[in-house]
């Protein structure tokens, strides 16, 4: 019997699933329940541990672990290996990746392997009447939402970006996982890691409160870090500020960085470009200071403040009690 | 080192677009175009490790004849060559058709190393062209590339991964994207351009010189359709104006955050 699935793929980060997995996990639930598809988390590694637990507890019905010794690290060619021998077993119906620098390494590989269709970055996800999946992904800066179908073959695919979806526990008694032994044998990576060089950076989109700092405080970014650090919110920034290396990826906000869900940000110098605008597009309470009184960031802000950065930040600094 | 072939896509300037909430699509009067920003940053790359490493600078890109312009100025930049795609059976491709049409063209040129692209483009903003190009290529891809440099017949590249890098090497030919900002793309030379608008013949080739089965190509090769537009309605903001001293603004502020708590 085949029945009809609807797989998430399960990025492994050390022992832990990453947090967009997870919110995948509960949009596929409730995509799941409407549709009478099962939700199926396909994670791959050499040690099941308890990540499949962990996902069974946020909306996977079950759990497939693809074990092999050549999958303990993430490689492009043997994961696109095994996951196309499992997919073509079980012939899901949809299959959603994180819009992470690995899932859309992953997704673009086997998507053509497969010879099916691929919709990037999306920011929602609903079935229609007929049956199709439709992912939703803004487009020309943001002004409007494309609705993106896989007509001409299956699994349909997409890749999910970080902070959409919330992540929701979702009682599960009956759930499984399935260790499926895969023996690959010969790795048939073409690219060798070296080296890597990583650091843990908690959950830009989780954060309550965020201070970003752009290119118009450049050389003030010591100022703004400092700043977040009193009034408790985290540190995010332009893409500039990333590029030129003054700042890690992971504090990136915007349409190729984090999109946010804070309660507040406080915005720093940043000119409000269509790129960026995704990025602060779901937070409640926007802050923005900026010399230019024509910037397009105070036509997405609840307050504009004329302002240089550089003679408000000291008494800021001073009024929240620094020293 | 043999050609280098950098995928470049040209792109309309995003700020002139605006939807026409009434047609439901996108007017598209007295927009701009240039190349997708990544792919100068690609461009520039080839030419770095050319004049390192030799080899041929060829850029290609899938589109409408008036593309050529723009591959000119990719020319004056310093490039040795450009191929442009254009077919009626082109149009309405997605990325997969796209990677198929762009694939028989890199089979084409032949002779290669390097297949560069950026890391995605800033109208359709998917990044999948390169891993489903290296895919129908056969090629080991390295995608988010910050540094690449070549050491006798493989290549070694620095790509962004979450939380930081790795450093990767693989034999050539392979298939690389670039990051977005990752260098300063040289302005085009002067008299290059000159001469590319004068003397250069830019080389077209249509679905028939590719070989190129007209099925897997355009709408026909496609496997996903937009199926609806709608206007994105984002959260309205209240914008209100903070104004008085400094002192009187960074007072306002603190009383946001106050009552924010
Ligand atoms: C495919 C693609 C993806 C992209 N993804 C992203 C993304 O994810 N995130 C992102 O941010 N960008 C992204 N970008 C880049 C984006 O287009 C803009 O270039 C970028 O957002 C500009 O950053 P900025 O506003 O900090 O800098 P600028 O545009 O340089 O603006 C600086 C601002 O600071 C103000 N200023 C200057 N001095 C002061 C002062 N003393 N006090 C106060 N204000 C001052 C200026 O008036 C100006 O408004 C992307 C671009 C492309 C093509
Ligand atoms: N029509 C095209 N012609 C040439 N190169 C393209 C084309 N479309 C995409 N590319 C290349 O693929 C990269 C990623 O594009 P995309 O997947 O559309 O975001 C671009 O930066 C280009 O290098």
């Amino acid at each position: 019997m085949n029945r009809k699935e609807i797989w998430v793929y399960l990025e492994r980060n050390q022992e832990e699933i990453e947090e967009v997995s997870l919110e995948i996990l509960g949009k596929a639930n409730e995509l799941g329940k409407k549709s009478g598809m099962p939700v199926v988390g396909v994670v791959l590694g050499n040690d099941p541990g308890d990540l499949g637990n962990i996902a069974l507890k946020h909306g996977a019905d079950v759990v497939i672990f693809l074990k092999d010794p050549l999958l303990e690290s993430y490689s492009t060619e043997d994961y696109t290996k095994a996951l196309f021998e499992m997919i073509g077993k079980r012939t899901p119906e949809i299959f959603l990746l994180g819009a992470t620098y690995q899932g859309r390494d992953l997704a673009g590989r086997l998507s053509a392997r497969l010879r099916t269709g691929l919709t990037a970055n999306v920011v929602s996800l609903d079935i229609g009447e007929d049956g199709y999946l439709l992912s939703g992904v803004p487009g020309y800066g943001s002004k409007v939402l494309a609705e993106i179908v896989c007509v001409r073959n299956k699994p349909q695919m997409s890749t999910v970006r970080p902070g959409i979806f919330n992540k929701t526990v979702i009682p599960n008694e009956a759930g499984i996982v399935e260790v499926v032994d895969i023996d690959l044998k010969d790795s048939v990576s073409r690219v060798k890691v070296l080296s890597r060089k990583v650091e843990k950076h908690p959950d830009l989109s989780r954060a309550e409160k965020v201070v970003i700092a752009g290119n118009g405080v450049e050389g003030n970014l010591d100022m703004v870090a400092r700043l977040a650090d009193i009034l408790g919110a985290r540190l995010g920034v332009s893409r500039p500020i990333a590029d030129k290396g003054k700042a890690s990826r992971e504090l990136q906000v915007g349409s190729t960085g984090y999109s946010l869900n804070a309660k507040l940000v406080l915005i720093f110098g940043v000119s409000g470009a269509e790129h960026f605008l995704p990025g602060i597009a779901n937070c409640q309470t926007v802050i923005s200071i900026n010399v230019d009184r024509e910037s397009g960031i105070f036509e997405y802000s609840d307050y504009c403040i004329v302002a240089d950065a550089s003679k408000i930040i000291p008494i800021l600094l001073k009024e929240g009690g620094d020293r | 080192m043999r050609n280098i072939i950098v995928c470049i896509k040209i792109v309309p300037k995003a700020e002139d677009m605006n939807f026409d909430p009434e047609t439901r699509t996108m007017k598209r009067g007295g927009v701009e175009n240039q190349i997708n920003e990544a792919d100068k940053n690609a461009i520039e790359l080839s030419l770095r490790i050319k004049e390192k490493s030799g080899g041929r600078v060829v850029l290609l890109s899938m589109g409408p004849p008036f593309f050529d312009q723009y591959l000119k100025i990719g020319i004056a930049m310093g490039a040795d060559d450009a191929i442009l795609l254009s077919d009626r059976l082109f149009a309405g491709a997605d990325t997969f058709a796209t990677s198929a049409t762009l694939s028989a063209a890199v089979r084409k040129i032949g002779d290669y190393d390097l297949v560069l692209c950026g890391e995605e483009t800033s109208d359709g903003g998917t990044g999948q062209v390169p891993s489903q190009l290296a895919e129908l290529l056969d090629l080991p891809q390295m995608l988010f590339v910050s540094e690449a440099d070549i050491d006798g017949n493989s290549v070694k590249a620095r790509r962004t991964i979450k939380g930081g890098y790795e450093t990767v090497e693989s034999g050539m030919p392979a298939v690389l994207s670039i990051e977005l900002g990752i260098n300063q793309p040289r302005f085009p030379d002067f008299r290059r351009k000159r001469w590319a608008d004068k003397e250069f013949s830019l080389t077209v080739w249509s679905a028939s010189d590719l070989g190129i089965k007209p099925e897997l190509t355009g709408t026909s090769g496609s496997y996903t359709i937009v199926k609806r537009l709608t206007e994105f309605s984002t959260h309205q903001r209240q914008r209100i104006s903070v104004a008085g001293t400094v002192e009187q603004q960074a007072d306002k502020i603190m009383e946001i955050l106050r009552e924010s708590r």
